[in-house]
């Protein structure tokens, strides 16, 4: 216990080793070796179906890597060793710590937005149901959703439903976050203010994995951008260098195309 | 025509009788209630040793006449040496028989919430049963509501084959009065309307319980 709190700091947030997914004979992720250190902002960019989905899914275990270790703050996530009902208390304290954003919001519809974003800490964490108020209240003041709290999701707008999602996974108080296109079901000029609000996360000091194609983002907020192609990570390199001089041709044709 | 003294004279003997056809559909539904969820739950899991058995029991319950799963409860179970009597047996037979259609009527409902519903719930650290509890059940239940009550207001009729098995609810008091008055119009008449009553009582409460949902809504 000790040892371990000495070399917290030198412990990366996640440690992806040799990971690798396959559904049958498709195989999605190949030999995935990934650090991501704590305040760190990783930015994964890729074409469709190259596996950025699934990478943040093995790590939260919304998928069961079919190879290698994934850790999160040094504790191995999906830990074969474990029965399977000591593997869901351990994959679900793990998931206390570790927000998911999904691309459809994914919002309860029959709760209220401050339902929504009260429901995990006071169902799951057990936490005071009048403290947890605040600290949601606060939340939804935080990605300008005050005047909605009463509302329920059917009633918001793509943006509002999605920083109302964004709220619900910062009121577990989690150590890092997990972002999977989190604006592409967003009309355009919706975009802008989730991604303000995930800067000022980022600014904040969140470990963030954003999956993204919102180019300007990456280069705004990121601390490193990786890029994958058929389940490899083919470039890891930061944002300027990525976007300035890509040194693989595959980097640079994706580039092209979308910077088109 | 209607012979009114004799309406007068007997409604209170169906009455009576009504409250234990209440009875009867009222214990039947709770029970049809648990055996549906149950079964519908167990025929969703991963485990075979859950799914097995619970899609057996909707097969056979769905593929076999209510009259004769009666009658086998009833006058086979004692052979065995289950003896439940008509009133135990009658609301087993009816229980088992809606729990069957309830659970393929939950278990749709159940399917048709979007996976990410589940994902979400899980992300946060929820459990299966929490996620069930708390996300999954309550977007099932405005779908389910619909057809759950068609299936209790089926049952409410379907009360009156326990009559076949000698329990003294609405349709066997009725025929015995007839036996006694030989007045099957009059008689029989009445015994329909008091069905309608209860059936069409369910409908209201039931259409109160969707509108209630449904305002949760949005
Ligand atoms: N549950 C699944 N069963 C089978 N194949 C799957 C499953 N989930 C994903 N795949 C496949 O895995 C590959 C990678 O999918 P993934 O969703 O991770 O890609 P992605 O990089 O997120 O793409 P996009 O940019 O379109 O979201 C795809 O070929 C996809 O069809
Ligand atoms: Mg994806």
């Amino acid at each position: 216990m000790a040892f371990n709190s000495i070399n917290r700091t030198d412990v990366p947030m996640i440690e992806i080793c040799d990971l690798e997914k396959r559904f049958g004979h498709l195989q999605v992720l190949n030999k995935i070796n990934l650090k991501v250190n704590p305040k760190e902002v990783l930015v994964i960019i890729g074409p469709s179906g190259s596996g950025k989905s699934t990478l943040l899914r093995c790590i939260n275990h919304l998928e069961e890597p079919t190879g290698g270790k994934i850790f999160f703050e040094g504790t191995l996530i999906n830990d074969s060793k474990k029965n399977h009902k000591a593997f869901e208390r351990h994959i679900n304290q793990i998931r206390c710590r570790l927000g998911m954003v999904f691309q459809q919001f994914n919002l309860f519809p029959h709760m209220t937005v401050l339902e929504n974003v009260m429901e995990a800490p006071v169902h799951v964490l057990k936490q005071n149901k009048s403290e947890v108020r605040d600290r949601a209240i606060a939340l939804l003041d935080k990605v300008g959703l005050m005047d909605k709290t009463g509302a329920y999701p059917g009633m918001l707008s793509g943006g509002q439903q999605q920083r109302v999602a964004i709220a619900r996974a910062l009121a577990m108080e989690p150590k890092a976050m997990l972002f999977d296109e989190v604006t592409s079901a967003l009309d355009p000029e919706l975009v802008g203010d989730v991604l303000r609000v995930m800067e000022d996360l980022a600014r904040d000091g969140m470990t963030m994995l954003v999956v993204t194609h919102e180019m300007g983002f990456a280069e705004k907020v990121g601390d490193r951008v990786i890029f994958m192609a058929d389940g490899v990570v083919v470039e890891d390199a930061p944002p300027h260098e990525i976007f300035a001089s890509p040194k693989e041709k595959r980097t640079k044709l994706f580039l092209a195309e979308v910077l088109k | 025509m209607l012979d009114w003294n004799i309406m007068v004279h007997y409604f209170p003997f169906l009455l009576k009788a009504t409250i234990l056809t209440l009875e009867i559909s009222l214990l039947s539904l709770v029970l049809g209630l648990i055996f549906g969820l149950s079964a519908a739950l167990c025929k969703l899991a991963r485990n075979p040793f859950l799914r097995m058995p619970a899609t057996f029991y909707i097969w056979l319950i769905r593929s076999t006449p209510l009259l004769v799963q009666l009658f086998i409860i009833y006058f086979g179970f004692p052979q065995l040496g289950i003896d439940l009597g008509p009133f135990m047996s009658g609301v087993l037979g009816l229980a088992l028989n809606v729990g069957a259609y309830n659970a393929e009527t939950i278990r749709g409902g159940i399917i048709s919430v979007p996976r990410g519903q589940t994902e979400a719930a899980r992300s946060l650290g929820m459990t299966i049963n929490l996620s069930m509890r708390r996300i999954i059940l309550p977007q099932a239940l405005r779908i389910i509501l619909p057809p759950l009550g068609n299936n209790f207001i089926i049952l409410i009729k379907d009360t009156s084959l326990v009559s076949t098995i000698t329990l003294v609810e609405l349709t066997l008091t009725a025929q015995r009065l007839i036996g006694s008055t030989y007045k099957p119009f009059e008689i029989y008449l009445m015994a329909a309307a008091l069905y309608a009553v209860l059936t069409t009582s369910a409908s209201l409460v039931l259409s109160y319980l969707e509108r209630r949902t449904r305002k949760e809504a949005r």
